[in-house]
Order: C-alpha cells, then structure tokens, then sequence
C-alpha cells in the first residue's frame, strides 16, 4: 500500500454534496486596481471544478486568496462550514489546500524523492532517512506509471516531469483541496494524459479539485462544475454536462457597452516593419507587416508563442527561418542592439522585472532612453532634463508623485505609464508592447490607450500582445491569432466576433461541438 | 511654451521629495557631523591629535583609501565589487619601485604603471561579462594573482633607494595641504562630474538598478561595466604609485585588506551592495571617518586588536542607521 492509497477520512466523503469551501462576497483591492469584485464560490465535496475566464479576470487572484498568498480585502470564508481566516500560506497547507502552479515552485537542485517529502522528511535518530524516503517516492511514482527515478535531479526532468512530480507531492501531503493553475499549459498530450489520470485518482479518493485551464476540451474531459470570472467578478456557474462551449464563451466575453475603447482614427502611413516566414524556438512560419499608424494585435492563449515571436523579431530569440525588413532594411536578427537601433521598442510583460528601474526616481525613469539627448557633451544639461521629465509627466498625469519618488513607490498603473510615456518624446518607429494593461485599473488603462494613440500620431507603429479580447478586439487594426506557436488567422479591425476568435485561439470550435463531458 | 517654464520646474518637485532632498542632504552632514564629532573628543582626550604633524598624516592615509573607496564606488553602483583593489595597489607600488630603479624618468615609470588600471579593470569587465564569472569571483582571483605577479617581479624582496624626487612627492605640501590630498581632490572633482552629472554616471547607476531595463533602454551593458571596473583598478593603481611614494619602497605586500577598507569606506558614506545606490562625497567621508578612528586608537594606546573590532562594530552600526532611515521613508 502506497502513501496514495492510504484512506482518508469516511467522514468526508460521508458528506458530499456539502460545501468543502465557501467564499463569500470576497473583495480583493489592490492600490489602483479592484481584482475580486464580491465573489461567491462554493465547491462541493469531492467534485473537480474548473474556473475559467481571460486573463486578467481575477483567477490568480482568486487562488492566491485560497492558498493564503494574499490576504483577502473583505468577505469570508468557510471551510466545511466553519470561517477561517486563510492569511498565511502555512495555514492554507495546515486546512489541506495545495496548489500546483503552472510554473513549477520546487527546488530545481534537488532530487525528485527530496522535493516530494520538503518540509515534510522522514528521519531516523534524527538524521534524514533518504533510502526510505527514496524508495516510498519510487512507490508512488510506479505506482501512478510515471516512469520517472526518484534519484533524479529535478532539473534534469522536461516540464512537464516537474509538472507531475508537484501534482504528486501535493497528493502524498493529504491535501483535501488541490488547485491546478493551468497544469497542462506546457505539457505534451502524453503528459497531460499522466496528469488526468492522476487527478481522476485523487477525486476517486475524495479529494476536491479546483481546476484552472483556457481549455476547453479539458474543461469537458474533466470537470463537474465550471465558474466564471470576468472582470473580478463571478458571473456564472454550471454544470457541465449542462453547458456548451458556445455558452462558456459567451459568458467569458460578454460586457457592458460602456467599456468599449475604441481606437482613434489615424491615418496610415507606408510600411514600418514587415516579417515573412520567420520560424524560431515556440513558433513557426509567423508572416505580417505593421504600417505607421497601426496596431497590430496578437492574441492567443499562453504559450501560443507570441511573445516568442516578438522576441525573435527584437533579435533576442534565435531566429531560424524567414526575414525581418524594418523601413527597407532587412534586419540580422543577431542581438538587440541592432533592433534598438533599428527604431524598434519592446516593453516587456513583466514591467518591474525589465522596464523600470525601480530603486530610482521616476524623472530618472523617464529620461532613460534620451540620456544621450540630455547630454550633447557627455554633461547632462538639468535645465533640459527639468523640461522634458515636466513635459512627460504632466503628458503622463503622474505628477503628484513627485519626480525624485523612488519609482517602487507608484501604483502598477503609474509604473506601466512610466514605461510607455519615457518613450514619448524618443522618436522610435516600432513599439513592441506585451501585455500593457495587465494590473492596472479602467482610469489608467485609458491613458495608456490614449500614449498609444499619441506615438501613432507621431508615425510610430504599435504591434500589441494582449491576452485580453476586448482590448486588442477594440484596438488593433490587423488581428493576428495565434495558437500553439501557429499564426492560425488574421482579421481586419473588428471583422468578427468575439466569440469566433477566442474558439480559433483555443482551436476547439469545431472539435467539441458535440460536448458532452468524457466517459 | 516658454510661459511654461517655471511651473514646469514647479510640477517637477513636490514638497515631499523637497523635503526628501532635504533629507539626503541631511544624511551626508550627519556623516559628516560624525567625523567632527570624533575630531572633537580626540582634540579633548589627546594632545597629539590637533597637532599638524598628526593632522597631515591622518589626512595622507586617509587620501590613499579614499581614492580607491571613489574607485570602488563605481563598481559598488553596477551592482558589482571589486576586491582586487588592495592587490592592484600592491603590484602597481612595485611595478612603478622597479621602473625607477631601472633608471626611468619619474613620468614614464608612472605613465607606465597606470597602464596596470586598465588592463586589469578590463579584464575582470571581460571575465564578468565574457566568462560569465561573478565580480566577486572574478576579483577574487585577480586579488590572489597579482599579488602572486608582484611578488615574483620582485623576488618577494623589498625595493628601497627610489629617486628622491618621487618620495618627496607624498611629504610636501600646497597651500599648506599635504599633496596627497591634492590628489584625492584631482580624483573625486572629476569623478563627481562623471558620476552625477554626466550620460555615463547615468548608465552606471541604469544598469546597477536594473541591467534589463537599461538594456532594453538602448544603454550599453558591457560598456558600462568596462567603464566601471577600468575606473576603479585605475584608482588603485594611481594609489599603488602614490604609496610608493609615501613609504619609499617597493612591496609587493603593500594594501593587504586596502579592498575591505575601500568597501568599507563606500558602505559607511551610503552606497548600496545591491547597487544603484552611491555618491562620490559619501567613500571620501567614509575613508575619513575610518582613517580617523585608526588614528585616534593608536593616539589613545587603544590595543590595536580592539581597534579592529571597534572599526568592524562601528561598519554594522553605521549601515543599520542607514537602512532605518531608509525603512522609514
């Protein structure tokens, strides 16, 4: 008998079809954004449910407030009936809960047999009883038919190695909940079925499971119940069995008129950047072309190579095929300086990461690119640099923090439009923008359009990644799916429907049409 | 847009961050106020502190390490560190004893040996950049081998009998300040200019806080870097010739533990091991306030084994103050 195998408590299982977990009117506030809106979730004992919705919609959030990674704002949560204050992961783990991140949180330098029993070793006279713990984890592992060495070292596993290996971690942990954060987003059909089996197997045992995912199929292969969350708020819950993707996709798209951006009227100019036949690692045979003036918008789900591909075209990715021709220039592709000097902009996804320096002050941050301009002789000139960091933040309406605040000290809205708006004034032709609005609040996501329509004006071509429809639906001239490192299909501006592009960028609109949960 | 000039000086400072500069400024007199402070209870306690003959020494010794902590300041901003500066020092005092005892004239032997700057700051910028290899590791090794070269060069032997144009150098006195500080002030003057208000002092502190962001800014990483590390091997060896100067020979054990002094000095006036935070006046005043407690200790018979544990004391305090004040804001 395996550590898996070990029963667990009758007096769940004697209780399904009541709540394990309740969360009600749950508001989650952080500064500048409002992520959970009043959210009230119920999962039963024992069931698998999925919670989907695009990004943004409040499902990170959703579980770091399970996990005891964020404390919620207001509301309460029950768990089996009794309020819990859920404030530390340690009491999250302490209740049963689990989760298994789309990025695996496990020491890559350790053994598999170590990463399973962490925080939880088997000793003998107080020293670690490795053989034991060796061998118990090859029990397990065997016994899900891993084909996996518990000697091994974590970083010599594929992702999708790791992927399992946490799922069963979780599972030895007498884990009563366990959320999986997108398991399947870089795992091969092979893995993904290891996976299910493994989650069928715990929810034979009992366990409940939370299930994120963008796909589909899965969704139906899987789940009892889906919820979805749109805009921080649960705006439906259903039974599988009794849905249709066409209804899922509606209820994750469909929105107040109110919202709608739409993109100011600006004239194109000639051809800025075109690509032909570019292949690289994660993507392949990606062709387009931007015009000064325009937005160009990629969507897709995560890992549909997207952002693989601008890096590719910004020479940070090796690039093994095709061509990339900037005003008549054929680019090398080589590194990206010569992409830099090429005119070419890329504002990362993770702005704290790789846009700001955020130790320094904001009149640092914006003057960054143009310290050459400020400087003729190597000296910068303070009256010229007082000038533009005044222009650029009254432009940006970031004034009241002050230029010498340190830049940690600004909301995430702030932060991004220190980001775009140090640009302003730079003369780049090609802005490459991944992810812009992500975390920040409507007001601020306004501005930020508003900077996109200011450097179109100025002859600048904008290609934008956004993983969120409504915004790059709205804004792009030229829309561009992709999905699974494929250009799948391009749209003129807001020549379809919301609901057949998001079926193209999880490729199931016809597939799953017939529905119908797996037997 | 001329009319909106002034209010753009205006919008640019809030009264917070005026009284933010405020502050910073503070921070710098405190240091200061603290070297006063020490001045002024070894002027009590001693009779020989306040005398020109001590004061003059104190401030030879104190411009040695201050020259190397600017160097190393330029480092300390990248993010990096270089612990090679001592032995730089050692090699170059020995370097520039065996030119003049080869009968070179004073300015080729010293042109010569400040060529050792370059060729080691660049080299550890190509190690780090090139190799790969941590600052850390980098200077490390370089600390280990030059002093390996210097003792080779000379057989492990001390030079003595140099030219006595050069040892007078470090005795004499300009306006009745002692030379040596003169050279600190030729060093730091340019290195302020060079570090708050030139493009380069800006890329030092981009990449210190932030390399991809610098980079994807259209700074030069490796330019940078280079800069940095040719910067500070270049202090030292500017320091190497003038030790040899002060002390008329040539040892190849010259400025043992002068990296730890060098990173000491930069920390106590402010800068951060993280990077991106630093200024030239902070290691002068840093180097200042050690040279002064060593000083002081010896005026006072302090046994020199508490003197060190004193100096290490006095580092952990002074750093905490600092990151209080910091936590504060």
């Amino acid at each position: 008998m395996t550590l898996l195998d070990q029963p667990r408590g009758t007096a769940e299982t004697s209780q399904q079809g009541r709540f394990l977990v309740e969360l009600k009117d749950v508001h989650k506030r952080f500064p500048g954004t409002h992520a959970l809106k009043g959210v009230d979730l119920a999962m039963r004992h024992g069931e698998i449910h999925a919670i989907i919705g695009e990004n943004g919609a409040g499902k990170s959030t959703l579980i770091k407030i399970l996990t005891g990674a964020h404390k919620r704002s207001s509301g309460s949560i029950l768990w089996q009936g009794r309020e819990v204050a859920l404030a530390t992961p340690q009491e999250a783990l302490d209740l049963g809960i689990n989760a298994v991140h789309q990025e695996v949180v496990l020491c890559e330098h350790l053994t598999v047999a170590a990463n399973m029993f962490l925080g939880m070793e088997q000793r003998r006279l107080g020293l670690l009883n490795e053989r034991a713990m060796a061998r118990r984890s090859q029990e397990i592992l065997d016994d899900l038919g891993f084909r996996l060495s518990a000697a091994a070292r974590l970083s010599a596993l594929t992702i999708g190695q790791q992927q399992l290996v946490a799922t069963a971690r979780a599972a030895i942990r007498g884990t009563k909940l366990l959320i999986l954060d997108e398991p399947t987003a870089y795992l091969t059909r092979a893995e993904t079925d290891q996976l299910f089996a493994l989650v069928r197997r715990l929810h034979s045992q009992g366990v409940t499971i939370a299930y994120i995912s963008h796909r589909m199929e899965e969704i139906f292969e899987l789940a009892d119940r889906v919820s979805v969350l749109r805009d921080g708020e649960l705006v439906a819950s259903r039974v599988v069995a009794e849905t249709t993707p066409e209804q899922l996709i509606r209820d994750m798209v469909a929105r107040s008129l109110g919202e709608i951006h739409h993109k100011e009227d600006i004239p194109f100019g000639e051809t800025l950047l075109s690509v032909e036949g570019l292949s690289g690692p994660g993507f392949s045979d990606v062709s387009l072309s931007v015009r000064r003036g325009e937005i160009v918008g990629l969507y897709g789900l995560i890992g549909a190579g997207r952002s693989e591909f601008v890096e590719c075209v910004f020479g940070r990715r090796r690039r093994t095929a095709g061509q990339v021709t900037i005003g008549g220039r054929a680019l090398k592709g080589v590194n990206e300086a010569e992409a830099i000097a090429a005119g070419i902009v890329l504002l990362p996804e993770s702005r704290r990461d790789q846009g700001l320096c955020l130790n320094l002050d904001v009149g640092f941050n914006l003057t960054l690119p143009i310290f050459r301009r400020l400087s003729p002789r190597g000296l910068i000139d303070r009256r010229r640099e007082a000038e533009a960091i005044g222009t650029q933040m009254r432009a940006l309406d970031i004034s009241a923090a002050g230029r010498q605040a340190p830049t940690w000290t600004l909301s995430g809205g702030n932060q991004q439009k220190i980001v775009l708006g140090k640009w302003l004034n730079h003369g780049a032709d090609l802005f490459i923008v991944d992810e812009p609005t992500v975390g920040v609040d409507v007001g601020t996501k306004l501005q930020i359009y508003r900077l996109f329509a200011e450097l179109l004006r100025k002859g600048a071509g904008i290609i934008m990644i956004s993983s969120y429809l409504p915004e790059v639906y709205d804004l792009s001239d030229t829309l561009h799916v992709f999905r699974q490192g494929r250009q799948v299909r391009s749209y003129g501006a807001r020549g379809v429907d919301h609901e057949t592009i998001l079926a193209d960028a999880m490729g199931t609109a016809k597939k799953i049409s017939n529905g119908g949960k797996a037997a | 847009m001329k009319d909106a000039a002034p209010e753009t000086q205006d919008a640019g400072l809030s009264k917070a961050e005026q009284r933010q500069s405020r502050f910073a400024f503070v921070r710098s007199l405190t240091l200061l106020g603290l070297v006063l402070l020490v001045w002024l209870v070894l002027s009590v306690m001693t009779e020989s502190f306040m005398t020109s003959a001590n004061l003059s020494n104190l401030a030879r010794q104190a411009s040695l390490w201050a020259i190397i902590a600017v160097g190393q300041t330029f480092v300390i901003i990248t993010g990096g560190i270089d612990l090679s500066v001592g032995a730089i020092v050692g090699l170059s005092s020995t370097v520039v004893a065996v030119l003049l005892k080869a009968g070179l004239p004073i300015w080729l032997a010293v042109f010569i040996t400040m060529g050792i700057g370059p060729v080691v700051g660049a080299f550890h910028a190509f190690g780090i950049l090139r190799m790969g290899l941590p600052p850390f590791i980098m200077t490390l090794a370089t600390m280990t081998g030059l002093r390996g070269i210097g003792l080779l060069l000379t057989d492990g032997q001390t030079i003595a009998g140099l030219p006595n144009a050069f040892t007078a150098f470090s005795r004499q006195s300009f306006l009745g300040i002692p030379s040596l500080a003169w050279m600190v002030v030729l060093v730091a003057v340019p290195a302020y200019v060079l570090l708050s208000h030139s493009r380069w002092g800006r890329h030092l502190f981009a990449v210190g806080s932030n390399s991809e962001a610098a980079r994807l800014s259209g700074i030069s990483i490796s330019r940078t870097i280079y800069l940095a590390y040719i910067l500070s091997a270049s202090c030292a060896a500017f320091v190497g010739i003038l030790t040899a100067s002060r002390i008329s020979i040539g040892v190849a054990t010259t400025g043992e533990a002068w990296e730890l002094q060098s990173i000491a000095a930069a920390v106590i006036g402010g800068a951060s091991l993280f990077g991106a935070v630093g200024s030239v006046p902070g290691p002068l005043l840093g180097s200042l306030l050690l040279t002064t407690i060593n000083n002081g200790a010896n005026l006072l018979n302090v046994n020199p084994f508490w003197q060190r544990i004193i100096t290490g004391a006095l580092i952990i305090v002074i750093v905490w103050l600092d990151q209080l004040r910091r936590a504060k804001r």
